[in-house]
């Protein structure tokens, strides 16, 4: 008897597995089967589903790496974050898709005073959030005074918020007027931010953060979260109430994934629609690239890579040391050798796209060119036998497993002058950004920046202004330029900054790239394009920009609504 | 109910059911044993809290450096870390901190939202336990079966073979034999999923009560849901199972062949029982009581397993998330999480301890 029992036992726990991996999986009810990849591929297996008969709800997933900070746009400042707050919201201005255009968003029009400190929106009639309620000036105001005041964790008022504005009222139900501490030029690109877009007064109060609501959480944006369990999903679905166009699926689920590479297989199997955010391994870009069925696309990036350079410790306190420097990069080198060529060489801070860029390091230093390297060097008082000693500082894990080869790449390139010696010292992530921004402890340090706003003061500023994290081109005290030259950047950083005319913030910012590259403030040295990974049957808005990068553009912005699928 | 506490009560429940029946039914040698026993537990854990506090502000980096990076104003951090109470001398953090342990609290997150660490576990912990269980039943059954077998045909081929296999699985990197089964099975042969607990469009339907999916699923008849969550339990668990599956080999394997020494299986084995049920009745039911003393010291084992396999296959589990949170220098979450294993660990294996107190009478206390 008690044999059999055993055996009964045993035979349910195998039917029970049996039944579980045997014929995949059925779609949930009432939903469309997406785990199912499509058959075009070479080295993957059968779909391991069987798609739904009935056409349920078109829905897409999303696979990313990012993990979720938080989600109140008052204090939220990170990628993640902001994408899903852009997703739910809308901004008084928005980039036209793909690009970095300016188009109305929430606000239909907006003016500028002649001193360019007021900016007066006007709001469309028909904005309403997830529930119907229609969004008023008043309530746009008390979102922006809780980005202002609320102090959290992220401190995204303080970063984006306080500098800029000193009021902001409604004299009525449809006017915003933001009335600014300065002239700002670029602040047209700030309010599209997702600190800009405006919260539901229900879900978070006026006077608290509310960083993880219960869903759903809506904004004005075209999809509501109607559901989220961190660390393994987030389910989107539209705003009936949105006043823009509809978005092209029923759903939008994002997958969380601890590293790049079980993402990797998770598309390749079928399991997601869309990776986004980060792949960036070429070993797994190419395995990606040979599965039939799967497009790699590439978003030019807003992630940059530099070398900081500290103007008042030594060695680097003298101008022939840091241009010797600059002389002997070879970026070309350090692509090819250290990333397969998924990395782009950057020439100066602004990366191309982006209003004024150009290619300033390029144009003074070109790349390499080793004999004026070694020419300042010796102006400096170094040769052959008074060898440079150098340190180059960086965080080995920070900035993902090639940050190493890389330092070894670039020693190679000082020490081919033949009159530097460079010793390599890496440092504790939080220790490291604490020593380089400190501006007192290292010479010559790796950093990696992705703006807050896709504007070229936002590539700039922060590294001459307030100390500008670590270069001390400016006292980190007062704010006062350490020199003619730096105080000639200041002004035509501030000229810039403050000019409403985008042409002539162009012309100036390029004057400033080509000072800046004579100071040599930071050495830019590559940026990190972005890749999203995606299915033949998913598509952007072909008449949009970067269709092919479904509407991710150089604002990364990912735009849910845009997104179809033809399975 | 908070699904911790859910947790909680499914080891409690059959803790508190054991200690009970030893108070009321054991015998007074067997009494002090356990008191004796708890009394150990409380300062292990204390003192081993205490070192992972100790070693987390040893390490350099600060979790508001860390999380903010180069954008955090000095007064932005400044003000942090005196909010979260980093500026206050050592003594009063760890004041603090063992207060949190006491309470069962723990604090909130310094990163991020600064969520209250026992809601994160309350998510994150019983998905460790939906991957271990299955794990430890594997590693068990396979280790008991294929170390009998070994056993039964000593210095024979599947003996070697077995061996072989013992050592060569337990030597194997997890993470390794993680990624191999996923170009295999999930990728190649398209039999499974390569990650996550669930499909993500059926994972909508699923209404969490206790976090733990095989069980959320199977009290609410979402069958779908069920079959889901066991396809995408397959990968990790036997991932898992088969690392862990080469101790209880060896140790069942040597622990039988004494046993099958014994003049008891002499005498069996005279009176004519046939030999399939003197070495899988006789002999391994007492070659059993060492191996279920192993099973609480690798439970550690597999908790630390469950790092790499939760990594590996995206699985939002423990494991994960300290791995997570280690990277960002989150004091109160790592600190929570290694006291919750340590927790966890001990009462295992007093669970374990006084099980095999009963099992085995020739215990002295």
């Amino acid at each position: 008897m008690r044999r059999r029992s055993t055996w009964s036992a045993l035979l349910a726990v195998l039917a029970l597995v049996a039944a579980a991996c045997g014929g995949g999986e059925p779609a949930a009810e009432g939903t469309s089967s997406t785990t199912a990849a499509p058959d075009t591929t070479t080295t993957t297996a059968a779909p391991t589903t069987t798609p739904a008969p009935e056409a349920g709800p078109k829905t897409i997933i999303i696979g990313t790496t990012d993990t979720i900070a938080e989600l109140d746009s008052a204090d939220a400042y990170s990628v993640r974050d902001w994408e899903l707050i852009r997703n739910t919201g809308e901004a008084l201005l928005k980039f036209a898709p793909g690009t970095t255009d300016l188009v109305p968003g929430i606000a239909e029009s907006y003016e500028v005073s002649e001193d360019g400190k007021t900016y007066t929106f006007k709001l469309r009639p028909d904005v309403k959030f997830g529930d119907g309620l229609p969004l008023t000036a008043e309530l746009y105001v008390r979102h922006i005074n809780r980005m202002l005041t609320l102090e959290g964790s992220g401190g995204v008022g303080g970063a984006l918020g306080t500098p800029f504005i000193e009021s902001v009222e409604a004299p009525d139900s449809s006017t915003v007027v933001f009335t600014l501490k300065d002239a700002f030029g670029f602040f047209p690109q700030v309010v599209t931010g997702a600190p800009y877009m405006p919260t539901h007064p229900d879900i978070f109060p006026e006077d608290a953060l509310n960083e993880f609501p219960d869903p759903p959480i809506y904004g004005v944006g075209p999809w509501i979260i109607t559901d989220y369990v961190l660390g393994e999903q987030t389910v989107l679905e539209p705003n009936p109430y949105y006043h823009g166009e509809k978005p092209k699926v029923d759903r939008i689920i994002i997958r969380d994934f601890a590293d790049a590479q079980t993402m990797a297989l998770a598309i390749q199997n079928g399991e997601i629609d869309v990776a986004w955010r980060t792949i960036a391994q070429p070993d797994l870009l190419d395995q990606l690239e040979s599965v039939d069925g799967l497009n790699v696309a590439t978003v030019p990036g807003g992630s940059i890579r530099y070398l900081i350079i500290n103007h008042t410790l030594s060695p680097t306190d003298d101008a022939n040391v840091r241009k010797a420097l600059a002389y002997a990069i070879d970026r070309d080198d350090i692509v090819d050798r250290v990333s397969g060529g998924t990395w782009e060489p950057l020439y100066s801070m602004v990366p191309p796209g982006f209003l004024g860029a150009s290619e300033a390091f390029d144009d003074v230093y070109g790349s390499p060119d080793l004999d004026a390297a070694r020419a300042a060097l010796e102006a400096a008082g170094f040769s052959e036998s008074n060898k440079l000693q150098l340190t180059l500082n960086y965080p080995p894990e920070h900035y993902g497993g090639t940050v190493a080869d890389t330092m070894q790449v670039l020693k190679e390139q000082f020490e081919a002058t033949g009159m530097i010696e460079v010793s390599l010292n890496a440092q504790e992530w939080s220790t490291y950004v604490g020593a380089v921004i400190g501006g007192a402890d290292f010479a010559v340090s790796l950093l990696g920046w992705f703006f807050d706003y896709p504007d070229p003061s936002n590539y700039l500023e922060p590294f001459v202004l307030n100390g500008g994290l670590g270069t001390n081109v400016t006292d980190p005290d007062t704010g006062e330029p350490i020199d003619d030259l730096s105080a000639q950047l200041v002004d035509l950083l501030k000229r810039a900054g403050t000019t409403s005319d985008q042409e002539a913030r162009a012309e100036l910012y390029q004057q400033a790239q080509e000072v800046y590259a004579d100071l040599v403030v930071t050495i830019p040295m590559w940026f990190e394009a972005e890749h999203v990974v995606y299915w033949d049957y998913i598509s952007g808005d072909v008449t949009a920009g970067s269709p092919e990068s479904l509407n991710i553009g150089p604002a990364f912005d990912f735009n849910y609504a845009l997104l179809n699928t033809s399975k | 109910m908070h699904p911790l506490s859910i947790v909680f009560l499914i080891i409690g429940v059959p803790a508190a059911v054991l200690l009970l029946y030893v108070f009321v039914r054991g015998s007074g040698g067997l009494r002090r044993y356990v008191i004796t026993r708890i009394g150990l537990t409380i300062p292990m854990i204390f003192i081993l809290a205490s070192l992972v506090f100790l070693v987390l502000r040893i390490i350099p980096g600060d979790p508001v450096t860390s999380s903010l990076g180069p954008k955090g104003s000095p007064e932005l951090k400044a003000r942090l870390r005196a909010e979260l109470g980093l500026e206050d001398p050592l003594i009063v953090q760890y004041g603090r901190f063992l207060g949190d342990v006491v309470t069962l609290d723990f604090g909130r997150s310094l990163v991020g939202g600064q969520r209250r660490i026992v809601d994160e576990m309350g998510e994150r912990f019983p998905a460790t336990l939906e991957l271990v269980i299955p794990g430890t039943i594997l590693a068990l059954g396979i280790g008991l079966l294929f170390g009998t077998y070994a056993a039964a045909h000593r210095r024979r081929a599947p003996d070697y073979a077995l061996r072989m296999y013992g050592v060569v699985i337990y030597s194997m990197p997890i993470f390794w034999l993680g990624l191999l089964f996923q170009l295999v099975f999930a990728v190649k042969l398209g039999w499974f999923p390569v990650a996550g607990r669930i499909d993500a469009v059926i994972g909508t339907t699923v209404e969490r009560t206790t976090n733990m999916l095989l069980v959320d699923t199977l009290i609410s008849g979402n069958w779908a849901a069920f079959r889901s969550v066991l396809r995408h339990l397959v990968l990790p668990a036997v991932t898992l199972g088969l690392i862990l599956s080469g101790v209880f080999l060896r140790l069942t394997r040597i622990n039988v062949i004494e046993t099958l020494q014994q003049d008891y299986v002499t005498a069996a084995r005279a009176r004519g029982i046939r030999e399939r049920v003197v070495v899988y009745r006789h002999a391994l039911k007492n070659a059993m009581i060492p191996v279920i003393t192993l099973i609480g010291l690798q439970v550690a084992i597999l908790l630390a397993g469950a790092v790499l396999t939760e990594t590996v296959f995206a699985w939002p589990g423990m494991g994960r998330y300290l791995v997570e949170r280690i990277s960002v220098r989150d004091y109160t979450a790592v600190q929570s999480v290694i006291t919750m294993f340590a927790l966890f660990v001990a009462l295992i294996s007093l669970f374990v301890d006084i099980l095999y107190s009963l099992l085995d009478p020739r215990v002295r206390y």
